[in-house]
């Protein structure tokens, strides 16, 4: 079987999470002889080929990171662009990936994805959810290797399912809350670990503020009115 | 009250004008942006506004004069196209753009993770649109974004029914 995979992160591919992701699951994928084929739309370049491979094949996995709630904004621009398969019987599969631990977090994302297939002539095949996963790219390869195994094997599953089933995906994107005690570690001693780790982060990135400045602190309008408003209607 | 309204749908679409004309009659003041010419860009996942250069975005298209507005006004008002049933990626892109608005520190709240506030100011943001989409699914979606950023969402209604964005205020 021949997967499509288009990836709707923003971020170039050699700094992108879900194309580490991306890459672990197609080993699983390819390992039994499967084939595919991956574009990423933060190079405006591979659009058009993107879109060809989308009306050419069967099976589509989009694969993106959780933005506000739901799709960044650049992978809603390319599906806008698409006509809807006219031919029926394409699947269209997602694998959605979140900074925030609790599986949670994407369910509202998910709805929306299990609505989307439909609108552009597809059949929905499930979607892969996995949250914590903001800094795969930072860690050292050992423990990016461990973090990203178990796609290995979603990879290997997908390949003979050809569907994320609901209740293979739940299991995997547990957490779905934190649980009691992990929130009572988080409160006690969650603020001083975060403020080591980023400001590690953010030093390595260059920064001379402090993380939680407020740039535009005390900005406030004296008086504005809708004058050229007005002058417009 | 001063009263931001943010038109991500070209500056001479009938409805939005007509949105605009009546929102304005109800509060005076404040301030109109379109922004369908401006052109804003996709978030670019760069995370400077969390990690370098705190609270200021990386990409340089106008939008800083947009968050520096909904810092100065009591509410925010959205109008927005659609497009497979949600709004369009002029609007989510507007959404996505928000970040600089929250630190990258995080936080229990409810039981969830959110990320903490870099403002000291409960945003209050509504959402009109024109077109097809499903309106419940559009006020779970803005009800949760409006929540991670430490606000109160006003809800989505269809632009026609412009007026009922505020009538919570």
């Amino acid at each position: 079987m021949h997967l499509v995979i288009i990836s709707g992160a923003s971020r170039p591919q050699r700094l992108s999470n879900t194309a580490k992701m991306i890459d672990a699951f197609l080993q699983g994928y390819e390992a039994a002889g499967n084939t595919s084929e991956v574009w990423y739309l933060s190079n405006r370049n591979q659009w058009s080929e993107a879109k060809a491979a989308f009306e050419k094949e069967n099976y589509i996995l989009l694969a993106l990171p959780l933005y506000v709630e739901n799709m960044p904004g650049i992978m809603l621009e390319f599906l806008t662009q698409l006509s809807p398969k006219s031919v029926p019987g394409t699947r269209m599969a997602f694998l959605l990936q979140g900074g925030f631990p609790e599986a949670s977090q994407s369910r509202c994302c998910e709805k929306y994805l299990e609505a989307l297939p439909a609108q552009l002539g597809c059949i929905y095949a499930g979607t892969l959810i996995k949250g914590d996963m903001f800094g795969i790219r930072l860690m050292d390869e050992k423990n990016q290797a461990k973090t990203l195994s178990p796609f290995i094997e979603m990879g290997r599953y997908f390949a003979r399912t050809h569907v994320f089933d609901k209740a293979v995906v739940n299991e995997f994107a547990r957490p779905e809350y934190m649980s009691a005690k992990e929130i009572r570690i988080f409160k006690i001693f969650g603020r001083p670990v975060q403020r080591i780790f980023m400001g590690r982060m953010a030093k390595k990135m260059g920064c001379k503020e402090r993380l939680d400045s407020k740039p535009y602190a005390y900005m406030r309008h004296s008086q504005g009115a809708f004058s050229k408003l007005k002058k417009d209607i | 009250m001063r009263l931001f309204i943010v038109n991500t749908l070209p500056e001479d679409n009938p409805a939005a004008r007509a949105a605009i004309h009546e929102l304005s009659e109800k509060i005076s003041d404040g301030q109109v942006m379109h922004t369908y010419e401006m052109n804003i860009h996709p978030c670019a996942g760069c995370n400077f506004c969390w990690l370098k250069t705190p609270g200021i975005c990386s990409v340089k298209d106008g939008y800083e004069a947009i968050l520096k507005e909904y810092l100065a006004s009591d509410v925010t008002v959205f109008l927005a196209g659609t497009a497979l049933n949600f709004v369009d990626y002029h609007m989510k892109n507007m959404v996505d753009r928000l970040l600089p608005l929250v630190t990258m520190y995080i936080k229990i709240a409810d039981g969830q993770c959110r990320h903490e506030p870099r403002y000291d100011k409960k945003f209050c943001f509504g959402l009109l649109y024109a077109g097809t989409a499903d309106q419940n699914y559009l006020n779970e979606w803005f009800g949760r974004v409006i929540l991670n950023f430490g606000g109160e969402s006003l809800g989505a209604f269809p632009i026609e029914r412009a007026k009922e964005v505020l009538s919570c205020i």
